[in-house]
């Protein structure tokens, strides 16, 4: 276990601790509510795992940061900052492939730029937020969170490479 | 019949199945290779899942999001900016479930720069997300994402505020009614509501129903909304 595990997990007990002792009965429910919400992510959560080992094992890591990296680097990142646009996966289960395919050598703007669009555009919620705020709003949103995507993970290549 | 509701609401799993039985018949090697493969994730998402659940319901159940929304009208400055943050971070469930009740504070005063500062840090900045990030990409990576993405957050939703007027925002011509509704876009069909509160709600291929013969009665109501986990209710 790595020391962000330890970490999430004494301050969860903590957490949990200080809340049982300060009301038992919300504590519970807090509890109740985690277990519905994990019981009704269950499936999807699991299939995309299960696809994620699928597309490894007919594309190795290796190869997939290799075809990224032999790209043009402003290429790759509108591609990857596209990618996680369309893509609706939560992002927890994207952590851990997108660390798995940066040690296999996808340098960091693209990897950054798809982070960063797959939770802050989203173009499966598009209607949903149309219907509610306006196509105006819709645009603005998702178009600006586009544009400033791509800056930050410009931005982050320049900064830590 | 109950079989094909299951595969109806659970295509994309279906489908992997399928996918894996022809690998296993047609290239048994590539199968072994995805189920080693999935066996890594599966591993670490059953370490940091639970965490992750327990510490948003947690979030979720001791901030008042009610009584804090108070700070969102179009006059208070720097501290409705922070509050819209606070708002959008601690709030559990995905995106789509984000829209109507945002929407319910615009309704109730909140300014359009800061709808879409808590729409943004609801789609973004979750604190058990940064944990999990700094676990898998390292602690200056994130810090230095989620730093650049709250900057991002803030220019543009200042972008936004100049550029769409109230004007543009589509007015629901329900009043903010006595009647409550399920958002079904949201609904997960966990059954919470319906096993608390059999009164107001029943369930109906596995989405929550506002039940035909409810009565008024709003602690009962109040309640329920807080503990939906996905805020699928809007009253």
């Amino acid at each position: 276990m790595d020391v962000f595990t330890i970490l999430m997990g004494v301050m969860t007990i903590g957490a949990l601790c200080f809340s049982f002792k300060k009301d038992k009965k919300k504590t519970l429910e807090a509890l109740k509510k985690a277990f519905y919400m994990g019981r009704g992510m269950a499936v999807s959560i699991f299939s995309v795992i299960f696809a994620i080992g699928f597309i490894l094992a007919i594309f190795p890591p290796e190869h997939l940061s290799a075809l990224v990296s032999r790209q043009n680097s402003w290429l790759a990142t509108v591609s990857a900052a596209l990618f996680g646009t369309v893509t609706l996966i939560p992002a927890f289960i994207v952590f851990p492939l997108i660390g798995t395919l940066m040690r296999s050598g996808l340098s960091i703007t693209p990897a950054v730029a798809f982070l960063t669009t797959l939770t802050m555009v989203g173009i499966a919620t598009f209607p949903l937020e149309k219907k509610q705020f306006g196509l105006k709003f819709a645009l603005a949103r998702n178009g600006l969170s586009f544009v400033f995507a791509i800056a930050i993970a410009v931005l982050m290549g320049v900064i830590l490479q | 019949m109950k079989g094909r509701t299951f595969i109806k609401n659970n295509k994309f799993a279906c489908f992997m199945v399928i996918m894996y039985g022809m690998a296993l018949l047609m290239a048994p090697k590539i199968a072994v290779k995805s189920v080693q493969n999935s066996a890594y994730y599966l591993k670490e998402m059953l370490m940091i899942m639970p965490v992750i659940f327990v510490l948003t319901a947690l979030l979720d159940t001791w901030v008042p999001t009610e009584t804090i929304s108070r700070f969102l009208g179009k006059e208070a400055k720097s501290k409705g900016t922070f509050v819209a943050f606070v708002i959008g971070s601690v709030s559990a469930g995905p995106i789509y479930a984000g829209f109507p009740f945002c929407y319910t504070l615009y309704r109730k005063g909140a300014s359009i720069q800061n709808v879409v500062i808590m729409l943004s840090a609801w789609a973004v900045v979750k604190l058990p997300m940064l944990l999990n990030e700094a676990k898998f990409l390292g602690g200056a990576f994130m810090a230095l994402r989620w730093g650049l993405t709250v900057i991002a957050i803030l220019l543009y939703s200042k972008m936004m505020g100049w550029w769409v007027k109230d004007a543009d925002i589509p007015c629901d011509e329900a009043p903010l009614s006595e009647t409550p509704r399920v958002n079904t876009d949201a609904c997960m069909g966990c059954g919470l509501c319906a096993k608390r509160y059999p009164s107001v709600f029943i369930m109906v291929q596995k989405k929550a129903v506002i039940s035909k013969e409810w009565t008024v009665d709003h602690d009962l109501l109040n309640a329920a909304v807080r503990e939906c986990p996905v805020k699928a209710i809007v009253h």
